[in-house]
């Protein structure tokens, strides 16, 4: 990862493929709900299953926009 | 026409379109944004965000929401200031953060800061009430399509005795200096933006957004209905820029 310098002076627990760093859970949820997030490292995503959808992770960056969340089917 | 209204630079919109249509401002000048800022300003809002940063006092241990926070400027300088700390930036367009990521790589973060970015709608903020010990907003308040939404959601991912702190073009009260500055904005700043970013109309929709948006009275009371305390505020470069600063209680 070059573009993510800051994450070398952090304690790196980040998942390497997506750049996330799961401690952001602490403070996250669901924009609609306002529920726990889940986060899903082998599809890049964060889950809500209150709100059936998964929000995406692009950059390293979780994209909490509702508009950019894909529904989840069942 | 049914569906609720509201305005974009002069124009008035659909409220459905609004956030969509400044996205669009936004993706459009990312690459240029942080040149565009210190041309059309000389400079300026950088002194305007360290007299920020003066009056917030950042400590270590703090966790700043920086909201609309864009490339990362605040985010930098709470950083710097506070020590070991925790920033996050917020914001409605991805390439804005993705530019400041990339600043991040070559910025001075203090040993122990942490810095994260999020994409986020400022009037549905995704994080859980009590946060955060300071939520600021620099430039970004008057592009929000519910004012008062995002105020409220301010005050509530802020824990108890947290501090809201906007900075935002004003209104200069001097009428003679308002003349001056409003040739100078109209008359120069979609010409720059033209020239430097490529995009004139984006810099059209900034001039007349920073026109349309409440004087400091007027959004202090904002600030107070959502349920802030001790708010108050503070002109800066004689009313172009003003501070306002509300308490969690």
């Amino acid at each position: 990862m070059t573009d993510a310098g800051n994450d070398d002076r952090t304690d790196d627990r980040g998942e390497a493929r997506t750049g996330f760093d799961p401690r952001m859970l602490e403070a996250l949820v669901c924009p609609r709900t306002g529920g726990t997030l889940r986060y899903d490292a082998a599809a890049g995503e964060l889950i809500s299953d209150a709100a059936r959808l998964a929000f995406p992770i692009r950059g390293g960056i979780p994209v909490m926009l509702v508009d950019e969340a894909r529904a989840l089917d069942d | 026409m049914s569906a609720k209204t509201t305005h974009f630079g002069f124009r008035t919109v659909e409220e459905a379109d609004k956030a969509g249509m400044v996205r669009g401002v936004f993706t459009g000048v990312a690459p240029k944004y942080d040149l565009m800022n210190d041309m059309m300003s000389l400079g300026i809002h950088r002194l305007w965000k360290d007299a920020m940063m003066d009056w917030l006092a950042p400590r270590p241990g703090q966790h700043l929401l920086d909201v609309a926070g864009g490339t990362g400027d605040l985010a930098f300088r709470f950083l710097s200031r506070a020590g070991r700390a925790h920033a996050t930036v917020l914001d409605l367009t991805e390439p804005m953060l993705a530019e400041g990521r990339k600043r991040a790589a070559s910025a001075s973060i203090p040993a122990g800061g942490r810095l994260d970015w999020v994409a986020g709608d400022a009037m549905a903020l995704p994080f859980r009430a009590d946060s955060f010990d300071v939520c600021t907003i620099a430039f970004g308040i008057r592009n929000v399509t519910r004012i008062p939404d995002a105020l409220s959601e301010a005050c509530r991912v802020l824990r108890p005795g947290g501090r809201f702190m906007a900075l935002e073009f004003s209104r200069v009260p001097n009428d003679l200096l308002r003349k001056v500055y409003d040739l100078y904005s109209f008359g120069v700043i979609p010409g720059m933006g033209r020239v430097i970013a490529g995009d004139s109309e984006s810099y059209r929709y900034l001039v007349e957004s920073i026109r349309r948006f409440p004087d400091q009275e007027t959004f202090a009371a904002m600030i107070r209905d959502a349920g802030f305390g001790h708010v108050g505020y503070r002109n800066l470069t004689m009313g172009v820029a003003a501070l306002h600063s509300g308490w969690k209680l």
